[in-house]
């Protein structure tokens, strides 16, 4: 028998909240879930035997279900899926010997919610639309009598120098896409992370955490977004609870 | 909420779900056993389990 932990909350002032909220919900093989509390902060779990546990995507799904239920009503930090404990005694201990950094996480996402932007486009079209000229036409490449225009070496420098414009075009384009939407978010004093070029059709993998009540304003912030650049797609995901704004590795 | 932007479909939400219950969050680092549908029970430390679906269905198969 382990304790799978899901969740630590800062329940001190809701005591009763929690307790309340939780006895209506479930864990994994219908388990009932525990409080385990010390130093105002509890970690929620649920009795798990090792060998029953099923990896699968269901369970995973389950797991985040919970998480996410339980992020309307708390501050919370998600703990990874698939974290078990032996004891109430060990999470009290590890409760205790992370009780700053969890205190100081716990302050960081208190009142926020994640938002995931992802921005999609038909590269093939963005390039074309980005008129490089092709080839080689350089002073060295003229000059260079001995080289003939069709020879294998100068077609391939040519393609390779094509592609390399292209590239650094297109990736200007994307930084100047994340440059508007940063300064359309100035307003919302959010935390952001962007990645680029994540694959080519998607070109700006965003996370933001955001205050609650900024949700709507944000929404409407990416709508206006969707409408100055036709050409791109805007995906907004959430509000989710603040999975990528928690940085905590407990051993 | 409009939906156009707010986009909760199913396959991108599971993907996104997944993502972060799997990758992100409050690590753990231990031991951990689990039985993945029909094989037997694999004995692993919480960082390998939960790297990816991908990696264990790599040690499912005995590849590695």
């Amino acid at each position: 028998m382990g304790k799978l932990i899901y969740t630590i909350i800062k329940a001190s002032e809701e005591p009763r909240q929690l307790t309340r909220v939780l006895s209506g919900m479930h864990g994994i093989s219908n388990a009932e879930f525990l409080e385990v509390s010390c130093e105002g902060i509890t970690a929620v779990v649920c009795d798990i035997q090792k060998t029953g546990m099923v990896a699968g995507h269901a369970s995973a799904m389950d797991y985040a279900g919970v998480i996410e239920k339980l992020s309307k009503d708390f501050t919370l930090l998600p703990v990874r899926f698939g974290s078990i404990m032996e004891s109430d005694d060990d999470i009290r201990k590890m409760l205790s010997g992370n009780h700053l950094e969890i205190k100081k996480n716990l302050l960081k996402v208190e009142g926020k919610v994640e938002f995931g932007l992802k921005v999609f486009c038909d590269t093939e079209k963005l390039k074309s639309a980005r008129n490089i000229e092709p080839g080689m036409k350089t002073k060295s490449a003229t000059e260079a009598g001995a080289l003939h225009n069709n020879s294998v070496y100068l077609d391939y420098v040519n393609k390779k120098l094509t592609e390399y414009r292209l590239e650094e075009s297109v990736l200007s384009y994307v930084n100047s896409v994340i440059e508007e939407i940063t300064d359309c978010f100035a307003g919302f004093e959010a935390s952001g992370k962007f990645n680029k070029m994540v694959s080519p059709a998607n070109i700006i993998d965003a996370l933001f955490l955001i205050k609650k009540e900024m949700t709507a304003e944000l929404i409407s912030v990416v709508q206006d977004l969707q409408t100055r650049y036709s050409d791109l797609n805007f995906i907004l995901t959430g509000p989710w609870p603040p999975y990528n704004f928690v940085d905590i590795t407990i051993s | 909420m409009n939906e156009n932007v707010i986009d909760r479909s199913r396959d991108i939400t599971i993907l996104e779900v997944l993502d972060r219950v799997l990758n992100k969050g409050v690590i753990l680092t231990g031991d951990i056993v689990i039985s993945v549908a029909d094989i037997d029970l694999i004995y692993l430390g919480v960082k390998l389990m939960l790297s990816s679906v991908e990696t264990m269905e790599k040690l499912k198969s005995g590849r590695h």
